[in-house]
């Protein structure tokens, strides 16, 4: 049987079922090109999902918040149309066509491309409470045994946020869940503040572990980076990338793991 | 339920759902302002338009359809004169300030850009929002084949762009 590549590719998204899918199956164990195929599928999946994860953890313009608002004033069959906000929308189009450099407060700036120092920036592997919290009372401490642990809002956060249904305005931002090489559930997050830091917490036990941390936009710039400052910073990512197995868990994959109080599934 | 129940319901999904939108419009424009402004016009069109939504329609498959309904009508309107602003406005997704660690990462959102349109939408929808093939079709409204194929092609391309095994025979 020839198995397209198409064929391959449906059946690494998830799309294939029945006879369909044991026939791909079969046919991928009697061949190993295959095999190879279908592990590109997924490495560019991983890869891509991977790239335009950071992207949900950026603060969303006031403006959208706003209108998104009305949804719960408006009535629903419609009948009176507010168009203000497309207007000034188009008004503020023309604006730019007129100053294309102009730097107003919508532009978009990657918040974390200036990290100022990197390798100072990074506090990788911290094996003491993180300084900028008083024990007990910010959200990181360290445990009996003294790793770092999550605590307060952020060890609420870890545990109840849903990365896709979290307030934009909410002081955590839960980035990407995932599963770590041995089989325990990961999420990325990001604190906004003055300090704004970011990292990884896997958990174990009863407890959300800080793995990573790494320190946000550094002072000089933290009024013109606040409103984009939540963003991963591609360091993050990296590290991500070191400890993932497999995919970033999606929507309904994340929901299960919070169902099951993010208890990896015995093997 | 009542009205208001409903009504505030679908505010919290809406704005559950802002940060995936706006990464939709991003892709699909290639331009983050023209994004923000595409995200606002749907949410304003979405509103008035809650009683069309089909009771089972999942709301980002909707809402994406019409950030990119709104985004055929903004390109009409505005005719050719933004496919020559396009390509130096989508930079701005970059950032200047280039780290070494970073590239992997950033060729990947170069290389979405360099897609045609239809192969890069495909793939956003995709592999990037996660929608299932029937869902993005439905988005695109193009027959589940027409999206498979879209995909397979924009695929292909990415593995080349990014030096990957690409030549799969």
């Amino acid at each position: 049987m020839t198995i397209s590549d198409e064929t391959i590719m449906a059946y690494s998204d998830g799309e294939l079922d029945g006879a369909e899918r044991e026939a791909v199956e079969r046919a991928i164990r009697e061949n190993p090109e295959l095999e190879k195929r279908l592990a590109l599928h997924r490495a560019l999946r991983e890869q891509i999902t991977l790239a335009y994860s950071a992207e949900l953890s950026e603060p969303v313009p006031e403006r959208l918040l706003a209108a998104a608002r009305r949804a719960a004033t408006s009535p629903p069959a419609g009948k009176v149309v507010n168009f203000d906000g497309a207007q000034a929308a188009k008004a503020r189009r023309a604006a730019r066509d007129d100053s294309r450099a102009a730097n107003d407060e919508s532009s978009y700036k990657p918040g974390w491309q200036s990290l100022g120092g990197i390798a100072a920036g990074i506090l990788l592997g911290l094996g003491v409470g993180y300084g900028l919290w008083q024990q007990g009372a910010g959200p990181i401490a360290t445990d009996a045994s003294g790793a770092l642990i999550a605590t307060g809002r952020l060890r609420s956060a870890l545990t109840a946020q849903l990365a896709a249904d979290q307030a934009p305005t909410s002081s955590v931002h839960i980035g990407i869940s995932f599963r770590d090489k041995t089989g325990g559930f990961c999420r990325s997050f990001a604190l906004s503040g003055a300090a704004a830091p970011a990292g990884v917490a896997c958990h174990h036990g009863a407890e959300w572990q800080i793995q990573s941390l790494m320190k946000g936009p550094s002072g000089e710039n933290s009024g013109e980076y606040r409103t984009a400052g939540t963003g991963m910073p591609p360091l993050l990512l990296k590290s991500i990338e070191a400890e993932i197995s497999g995919e970033p868990l999606d929507q309904a994959a994340e929901a299960v793991a919070r169902r099951q109080g993010w208890q990896a599934p015995s093997q | 339920m009542n009205t208001s129940e409903t009504s505030q319901n679908f505010q919290e999904e809406l704005v559950a759902l802002l940060p995936r939108l706006r990464r939709f419009a991003r892709n699909l424009t290639r331009n983050p302002h023209d994004a923000d402004d595409m995200v606002q016009i749907a949410i304003e069109r979405a509103i008035t338009r809650a009683d069309q939504r089909q009771p089972d329609a999942r709301l980002d498959g909707w809402m994406f359809k019409i950030v990119r309904n709104a985004w055929i009508d903004e390109v009409r309107s505005r005719g050719r004169r933004d496919k020559i602003f396009a390509p130096e406005e989508a930079g701005e997704h970059i950032g200047s300030d280039v780290i070494e660690q970073e590239v992997t990462l950033m060729s990947v959102q170069a290389a979405m850009l360099g897609l045609p349109e239809e192969q890069r939408v495909a793939v956003s929808l995709v592999l990037i929002e996660g929608l299932p093939y029937k869902e993005a079709a439905g988005v695109l409204e193009v027959p589940i084949g027409t999206l498979t194929s879209r995909l397979a092609r924009g695929r292909a391309a990415l593995q080349v762009l990014l030096g990957g095994e690409g030549e799969v025979a």
